[in-house]
Order: C-alpha cells, then structure tokens, then sequence
C-alpha cells in the first residue's frame, strides 16, 4: 500500500528530529515529495508505503509527537470526461505516472505521483487536477 | 491488368448495404495478409482519422440584425475578438484569438466548442455608426440555435504529417509543440501517422475539391488545398467547410497550449475508395514507412536544425533515442481519437449514412511553401551588440573592477579564460554589494550561469532573452564560447532609434 501524508509542523515540534524517529520505528519506507518550512511552521508532503497496519503506525507516531498528520487521498486526479487523450503530458511527468495504455488511452497512477504538478498547466483542457489541502 | 472500381460503384455498394469498409489501421495487417491484388477486389473504402490540435481553425457566424441595426466594426464573444472586417453582422472567430479578460485561459476555440455545447456566449459589438447603420453599440447572449449561419471554415487542417520536436536548450521552453524539457528532455510529435488522412492517398489520386469527410462529428467537405499546401515535401494540407450547428462537442474541443496560446482540437477523417492497387499500395502504409524530422525547437529560427529522420513507429513506441539517450515522447494528438473517427466514419459508411463524393478537382501535387518576402533583413546580435567587450580575469581584484565599469559607464563585466572563453558575468550591482564584504577576487562573486547569446542569432532573440530573464545585458560568443562583444537593453533601444528615423 501506498499513501501520501501531509504533515503539519508547529511549535516545538520544528526543533525536534522527529521524522528520523519515525523511520527508525517503522519497516514502511517513507519518501519527501514536498517540504516548505520556516522558524515558525511547517509542512512535509510524505510518501509511504508499507502494509496498512505500518502506515497507521506512521500516523500514530507523527500525532503522539505532536505532528498533525493527515492521510490524503486523491490529490490528484485525471478527469476522464475531460481528458482527450492526447498525451501531452505524459513525457512531462518524472516518475511515469502519467501513461499511455495499449488502447491509448492516458492514465494517471496516483502511486507514482510526487506532485510535482508539470502536468497541470500543459494539459491543453485542463482534465488533471492537484486539490493540496 | 489490376482491378478498377468507379465512385458510383462503391456508393451503389453502400445502398445496397454491402460495402466493405476497413480502417487505415486495419488495411496496413490485411494487405500484408493477402496482398495488394487481393485487398483491391475486397474492400471499397478505407477510413482515416485525426484529433489534433489545428490552430488554423475558426467559424463564420451571422448574427442576424439588431433594431435598430448596426454595422458591426468590432465585435466580442465571450470577449474573445472576431473578426468583423466584412458586412454588418458577419464575423469569424479564430481559434487561437485570446480573451482580453482571462488571456490563454480561453480563446477563439473554446467560444467554437461552448458554441456546439449549446451554451450561451455573451456577444458585444461596437461601431461607428451610419445612416443605414445608426447603433453603435449591441449586447446579447445568444446561443448557437440563436445565429443563421454557423460555419466552420478551417483554412489549413490534417497536415500530412508534422515535424516531431525537442529542445537543445538548458531550460523548458513553451512551444506550440508543447512544454519542451531542456537538454533533450523529451520529444513532442503531432498528427495520426497510420491514420492520418492525407498521408493515406499522399498523391492526391482520390482526394480534391468537394470530397465528403467527417469533420467535427458531421459530414463536412473539402473546400480547396490548404494553406501552406506543401506536397512535395510531404507536409500536404486541405481547407476544410462544414456546418457547425450540426457538430458535436466530442470532436471540437477548445484548448490551451501552455504559455503558447490558445487553439482547437478538431476531429478530421477522409474517407479512401480503393479505386485500384495504387492506391491500395499508398492507403497501406505502415507506421515504419511514415518518416518525419526530429527538429530542435531551442532554435527560434525559421530554418531549425534537423537532428534526424524518425518514424511514427518510433515516436509512437513512447521513447525517441536523442543525443544516444533514451527520452519520453508525448503525442499532442490523440490517438485514441483518431481510432474512433475512423471508426465512425466506417459505422457511417457501413450503416448507408455516408456516400463518397467524387471531387471536383484534384488537389495540386507541386506546389511548395514559401518563406515571407521580407523588405529587409533582421539586422544579428554582431550588427549591433558593443564591441569588443571590456572582460577581466577570474583572479582580478574587485576594487580594480569596480573602478573600470565606473570609468567606462559599463554595467556588465563577462569573466574570461585566457584564451578569452567565457566563465561568467560580474555586474556593478554584483560589485556594489561586494564591496565591503572582505571578498577580494571576481571568481568569488561571478555569477556562474550566464545568459548568453550567439554573434549571428538575430536580434529579436537577444531582445527576448533579455525580457524573459528581467535583465539588461548579455555577452555575446561565437562557437567556441569566446566573448566577441556585449549586447544591452541600451544597443536595442538604439537600434530601433534608427529604424524609427
């Protein structure tokens, strides 16, 4: 299983290693897709992946360490009523995310994604969209 | 001696329901099968399709007259400007026309898609008024139900084939090829490759003046070649007509091509009577014999470099070897679309919906495409850039540099090797700041990563280049990186000085 987190940092937690902690207490491998921190908040985008029970145990241990950590779940998506697969965006996407199928048809594979968010504005209708909470 | 079928044999084939139509896609496996004698005796038509974004798209509109009436002189839909410089309340709507109010967010083609929605546009006209023509301003909202004539008038669409695109620049440029990756980063291609129409009969045996296609969703005609028409280079184009009240939204589809503009997806499939072998051999080709050029869009040139011949087969396979590496490739046109179009275009036939037309004439096979007659020259970066550029030494002193840009009113200082190869760039803000901060050499304050520009690039890529990066001067190289001079906002400045007097 595969999911993304979004971590809220405040306060005293800023000064504390808590991620490494938190690695060192979980068998899920954990990825940074996005951080943005100052001295006074901040917030990392994590990937996680492992069994269900070791992602809510990543969870736990964010919350007990006085981490908000909130699990996200289509953050981005490919509207296929709108989508004309033309495929413009999938050479743009870094971790091939973004695919061409054997009909053709363009897919989006949430797992893969780090939402770098290239392929928003070159979509030529605008069919992919990020909702960041 | 081969097998040869008229026109009206093959439309009394599909009244009479027994018609045998394949897709250009599905021809290429049966020919290959059976062979070309055989495949000519069997089928009667093969359909084509293409779904790409065509900026050469637009719609006549007439909007009836207000009361009292005006002579529209400009008119706005959905604030996007049509184009009204013919009678009173005629106009066209270009597709890549942009919005005044929300820019490349929605264009000329996004009105034509809202239009086959059936959604209401808002039109605002102005004029000066007349005798006959007293109002000089109208609103409305009206819808597609609303207008008399709504006509799609495509003056150059379904390019044979279309070049394939990379950039060798080490940023991302916004093309009408799509974002392009700096370094080679990917390659971009347009156009339906074994499906493409034109590229199905590329010696225009079947198809001309007046032959029936599909175009939007509804059955539409070819109104004559296409402008910039270029057969003998393969890059063959057609002007299509249809009615747009009869189209269908699927097939039109307004879009926005990221920092480039905006333009219209349009669905296109020619059908094609397997009249003889030849044109069985043509219709037959398969993606490997469809060729076309990898060209490096880095250059903004009129003559791009060509890095190589590629085959639709390759750009198709999702990776494009540049450089000796591998790279992603998008298509901008749909491929799944085209399939459908062909698809459809096959059901019609099929179902009695659809008849061939013979043309009326057949399309020019010699005609070439020819660059603007320019009254003069663009004057290059080395007509106009200052030289020889004043450069110092990575181990110069910065006080010493300092004191020079003062003297000589200079603001950019290009760091050279010995041999005078550029390193990188001081500016007097660079030294402004440093002075005082105990640093001693140049090489400790140079900015490393230097916007630069070539000798014999003209000058509206310097001027650019300037613009887009917000600064105000660039050193000039030749091919081996040497420093030949500097151009500033201030030489162009200059420069149009003169072209004004």
């Amino acid at each position: 299983m595969n999911i993304k987190i979004l971590l809220k940092y405040a306060g005293e937690a800023l000064d504390k290693p808590i991620l490494s902690e938190v690695i060192r207490k979980t068998s899920a491998d954990i990825n940074i897709l996005h951080a943005e921190i100052d001295s006074r908040k901040g917030e990392i985008l994590i990937g996680v992946e492992g069994p269900p029970a070791e992602i809510d145990k990543v969870v736990k241990l964010f919350e007990e360490s006085g981490v908000e950590a909130e699990k996200l779940e289509h953050v981005v998506t490919l509207d296929s009523d709108v989508c004309m697969d033309c495929g413009a965006c999938v050479s743009l996407c870094p971790t091939g995310a973004l695919s061409i199928e054997e009909d053709y048809s363009v897919k989006l594979d949430e797992d893969k994604c780090i939402l770098c968010e290239v392929c928003v504005p070159a979509c030529p209708v605008r069919a992919i969209k990020v909702k960041r909470p | 001696m081969g097998i040869s079928k008229s026109y009206e044999e093959i439309n009394q084939k599909i009244r009479d329901g027994d018609v045998v139509v394949v897709t250009a896609e599905e021809i290429v496996e049966l020919v290959r099968e059976k062979g070309e004698e055989k495949v000519v005796k069997e089928v009667d038509v093969v359909t084509t399709g293409t779904f790409g974004a065509m900026c050469s798209s637009g719609a006549w509109l007439n909007f009836g007259h207000s009361d009292p009436p005006i002579k529209m002189q400009r008119v706005w839909l959905n604030d996007v400007e049509a184009y009204t410089g013919v009678a009173a309340v005629d106009a066209y709507i270009g597709a890549t026309q942009l919005s005044e109010t929300q820019g490349m967010e929605y264009g000329g083609g996004h009105v034509i898609e809202d239009f086959v929605r059936g959604k209401e546009v808002e039109l605002r006209a102005t004029a000066y008024g007349t005798d006959c023509y007293p109002r000089r301003e109208v609103e409305a909202s009206i819808t597609i139900h609303d207008v008399n004539q709504a006509v799609l008038c495509n003056p150059r669409n379904a390019y044979q084939r279309y070049m394939a695109a990379t950039n060798s620049r080490n940023e991302t440029i916004y093309t009408y090829m799509g974002t392009l990756l700096p370094n080679y980063g990917n390659v971009t291609f347009s156009g339906a490759g074994v499906l493409s129409p034109l590229h199905k009969d590329p010696n225009y045996e079947t198809i001309g003046v007046g032959t029936r296609i599909f175009l939007g969703g509804a059955q539409g005609y070819i109104a004559w070649e296409g402008t910039q028409h270029n057969p003998t280079k393969a890059l063959g184009t057609i002007m299509v007509i249809g009615d747009l009240k009869e189209m269908n939204s699927r097939y039109l589809r307004g879009c926005t091509i990221n920092r480039y503009g905006t333009s219209l997806y349009v669905g296109l499939g020619i059908p094609i009577p397997i009249l003889n072998e030849k044109i069985v051999r043509t219709a037959a080709a398969s993606e490997d014999q469809i060729k076309t050029q990898l060209i490096d869009y880095g250059v903004p040139r009129r003559d791009r470099p060509v890095l190589r011949d590629i085959t639709y087969a390759e750009l198709r396979s999702g990776n494009a070897e540049v450089n000796g590496k591998e790279v992603p490739v998008s298509p901008l046109s749909s491929f799944k679309m085209a399939r459908e179009i062909a698809g459809k275009l096959k059901k019609w036939i099929e179902g009695g919906e659809f008849f061939l037309s013979s043309p009326v004439e057949l399309l020019p096979r010699d005609t070439v495409f020819k660059p603007m007659k320019q009254a003069a020259e663009v004057p290059l970066v080395k007509d106009v850039m200052t030289k020889p550029a004043i450069t110092a030494a990575p181990e110069d002193r910065i006080p010493g540099a300092a004191k020079l840009l003062a003297e000589r009113a200079f603001n950019h200082l290009p760091i050279v090797d010995k041999r005078g190869k550029l390193l990188g760039i001081v500016t007097s803000w660079d030294l402004a700041v440093a002075l005082g901060t105990g640093k001693r050499k140049l090489s400790e304050i140079m900015t490393k990563k230097v916007i630069i520009v070539a000798e014999d690039e003209p000058v509206d890529i310097a001027a650019r280049k300037l613009e887009q990066h917000n600064i105000s001067g660039l050193p000039v190289i030749d091919a081996d990186k040497v420093v030949k001079g500097i151009i500033t906002s201030g030489d162009i400045s200059k420069l149009i000085g003169r072209r004004l007097k």
